[in-house]
């Protein structure tokens, strides 16, 4: 599998969608500042929104100018998707159909096939096969599926989806309740979909200075089932009760981890990224299914293998891998 | 380094870049100009230091061009953590939009360097209590591993317990119907308790940037409640108008901003400061030859950066908070770490330099020497159109001076 090597490239070519939304607001100064290349890599920024947007996208862009950021070679604006994409190293799919009020999940589904076909044609025709997609508009595994089932010329593996925030909220809360830094918590896993369903796994969690079982350090079966997995499953919505709107700032730094990784390797490490099943861990292919995976420099990654897989492990990654299922059903159904 | 110099001089403004130099001059003495030895500093630090100083000139050595293993999120991370006691970094107006905008790059590191923890103490008044909590739980789902505290307070003197740096971002917006001195008598009264409270719990020499306007104005408030505070550690931001005139110079120019220097700001953050490009180079060549049209510099230039800020509620349909943000960020970083040559317009108070009237934070060049240190740019002349500008936003900052003067012990 072929990466890209930053260190030779002039200029990155970086897509973003949904770039005058919050998420989108976040996180392009922090590609322009290098947090997500790395220092040293000039970006070449192009930014996508839909046409009533058009108005505050240029406001962005503005104010992007006025950071006076080193990095930034240049920022492009457009409305046309299949423009941004013309030879783009890096897409980050922000821009999704909202749920409104009484929506179902199958007219957001409906809503958002219909956005990433577009897109999954537009990069077909037009971006390398090297580009490499994280997709952050939810539902982000199935629109990731619609995606790739619509742009067959690049590489299923290119084709990612967001569980990165999951899996530093997961690290954040291990360290938090063990009172210890994050840099000591490694091994944390998000399984499955990034929704309600997620599976948030620490039995292969090591954390520094402690010799117990994780499961058991942190409080047990009876704390993982009734605490913390629904604490993770639920985040966004506290952040939304507290806050009044939903968490920009880190999904934005969660978006520039998943990518800062991807691109230059987590070492011994791994990490949780949305990925096409290969039947690793009894998943089967069809479905894009967070996984543990290991990444190295370049580009390429691996699922992790011979990761602990219990009992309890299997009823939560069995359950949010029938709601994957389902979803596809649904979506290839409206195709 | 095999790098092109333009490059290397891009790669400066990171913090992490400077140290990595600095490693490569004492560890493997070749390429930068330095001679072999003892790393910098080794002496006086902690054992841990020892092994980071091992791997990262490891890194150096595998890939030499790629300083990006410092970004990397599973390796790196973990060394560079712990070599340094963490700072204490307090801001206010935590919850708002340039709050927002401006915790997540403190605690990742952009402010104070890769190798700095800090403890983040974020202040609000009681109604942003709520979602300020929301920031804090969102600061947490960050994983930093540099973020060694976080905290939220209302209390002014618990939050600006210890701090070193100091981020004043919360001030009261000019309300409808509010007259320019009932905006200067309102934020006078915050900026009196805010100086007290950081007179009495911040740490001993404190630095502290206002954001909140009329910043310069807040910042004379604010220093002269603070009387063991030294006033010259009371800044008050210029770089977003800074980093504003260099994007306008680089694209009328058709440079990138990395080409633009000697841009100065001077005077006051208002509508009356006076962005002055006859000094600047571009490429290293005088920027008024280049550009060649004094008409588009005193009828567009200078206007846009004066407006500039409403020309980004226009199109946005709210205010400039990221770039503001990122101008803090810029603005500390240069100030701790140092940007050699580079001149940046910083507001402290005259002494009475280029004939301004002392006692006022009026925004003069200045080049960062490292930890807070800072020198005046000398000499500068004006012409008949600078003087005249000069004039005007100095009689502004006397007016805003002398509307708050009562409320001054």
């Amino acid at each position: 599998m072929d990466g890209m090597d930053i260190g030779s490239k002039g200029v990155v070519r970086v897509v973003v969608t949904g770039a005058a939304g919050q998420i989108g607001y976040s996180l392009v100064p922090l590609i322009a500042g290098g947090k997500m290349l790395g220092p040293g890599v000039k970006v070449e920024l192009r930014l996508v929104e839909i046409p009533p947007a058009m108005g505050a996208l240029e406001g962005v862009k503005m104010e992007l100018e006025d950071c006076a950021f080193p990095l930034l070679d240049k920022v492009v604006c457009t409305s046309d998707a299949a423009e941004a994409f013309v030879d783009v190293d890096i897409c980050i799919l922000v821009g999704a159909f909202p749920r409104k009020a009484g929506m179902e999940r199958k007219d957001l589904l409906a809503k958002n096939a219909a956005i990433f076909k577009a897109q999954g044609e537009a990069l077909n025709s037009v971006a390398s096969p090297n580009v490499k997609v994280v997709v952050v508009g939810n539902p982000a595994n199935t629109n990731a599926l619609i995606l790739s089932t619509f742009a067959p010329n690049v590489p299923k593996s290119n084709i990612t989806a967001l569980t990165r925030l999951d899996h530093n909220r997961l690290k954040a809360m291990v360290a938090l309740k063990l009172d210890k830094n994050v840099t000591y918590v490694d091994g944390a896993v998000i399984w499955g979909n990034h929704s309600a369903t997620q599976f948030p796994d620490v039995l292969n969690c090591k954390v520094d200075g402690i010799s117990d079982p994780i499961r058991e350090a942190v409080g047990g079966e009876a704390y993982l089932r009734d605490e913390l997995i629904p604490k993770i499953q639920k985040r966004g919505a506290a952040i939304i009760a507290a806050r009044g709107l939903s968490s920009a700032m880190s999904a934005a730094n969660a978006i520039c981890d998943h990518m800062n990784d991807w691109l230059h390797g987590t070492g011994d490490k791994y990490v949780s990224m949305a990925v096409f099943a290969d039947g690793s861990y009894g998943i089967s292919e069809g479905i894009v299914y967070s996984m543990p995976v290991r990444t190295m420099k370049g580009g390429s990654y691996e699922i992790v293998q011979g990761l602990t897989v219990d009992a309890f492990s299997q009823e939560y990654m069995k359950a949010t891998e029938a709601e994957l299922r389902a979803e596809r059903e649904d979506a290839l159904s409206i195709l | 380094m095999g790098q092109t110099s333009r490059r290397y001089s891009v790669c400066l403004k990171f913090p992490t870049l400077t140290d990595l130099m600095r490693i490569r001059k004492g560890i493997l003495g070749s390429g930068c100009g330095g001679t072999g030895g003892k790393s910098e500093g080794s002496a006086t630090r902690n054992e841990g230091v020892e092994t980071m100083w091992g791997r990262l000139t490891g890194a150096m050595r595998v890939l030499p061009r790629q300083p990006v293993a410092l970004w990397n999120g599973a390796g790196m991370r973990a060394m560079s953590s712990f070599a340094k006691k963490p700072k204490v970094v307090s801001v206010t107006g935590a919850a708002g939009a340039i709050g927002y905008s401006l915790v997540i790059r403190i605690a990742s590191g952009e402010m104070l360097g890769k190798d700095q923890p800090v403890i983040l103490k974020l202040i609000e008044t009681e109604p942003g209590m709520k979602p300020l909590k929301g920031v804090m739980m969102e600061l947490q789902d960050c994983a930093f591993p540099l973020l060694h505290g976080l905290h939220g307070t209302a209390d002014l003197e618990e939050g600006f317990g210890d701090a070193e740096h100091c981020v004043l971002v919360g001030a009261r917006p000019r309300g409808p119907g509010m007259e320019r001195k009932d905006l200067m008598t309102a934020n006078a009264a915050i900026f009196e308790t805010q100086g007290k409270a950081i007179n009495k719990a911040a740490a001993k020499g404190v630095s502290v940037l206002v954001v909140g306007n009329p910043a310069n104005t807040n910042s004379l408030v604010l220093a002269a409640n603070a009387p063991d505070v030294d006033s010259s550690k009371v800044m008050a931001m210029m770089r977003l108008d800074q980093n504003r005139a260099m994007g306008q110079i680089a694209e009328k120019t058709g440079c990138l901003v990395s080409d633009v220097e000697k841009v100065v700001i001077w005077g006051n953050h208002s509508n009356n400061q006076y962005p002055d490009i006859h000094h600047a180079t571009v490429k290293g060549e005088s920027a008024m030859k280049v550009i060649n049209d004094e008409a588009w510099m005193k009828e567009t230039f200078i206007p846009r950066v004066q407006k500039r800020g409403a020309e980004i509620i226009s199109a946005r349909g709210a205010s400039s908070a990221a770039s503001a943000a990122s101008s803090a960020i810029d603005h500390f970083r240069d100030y701790v770490y140092g940007t050699g040559d580079m001149w940046h317009s910083i507001a402290i108070p005259s002494k009475g330099e280029y004939n301004t009237t002392p006692g006022l934070w009026f925004s003069l060049p200045r080049k960062c020497l490292g930890d807070g240190k800072m020198e005046l740019v000398e000499g500068l002349t004006f012409n008949a159109f600078g003087e005249e500008m000069m004039k005007k936003v100095e009689k502004e900052l006397i007016e805003e001076r002398d509307a708050v003067k009562h409320l001054l012990p």
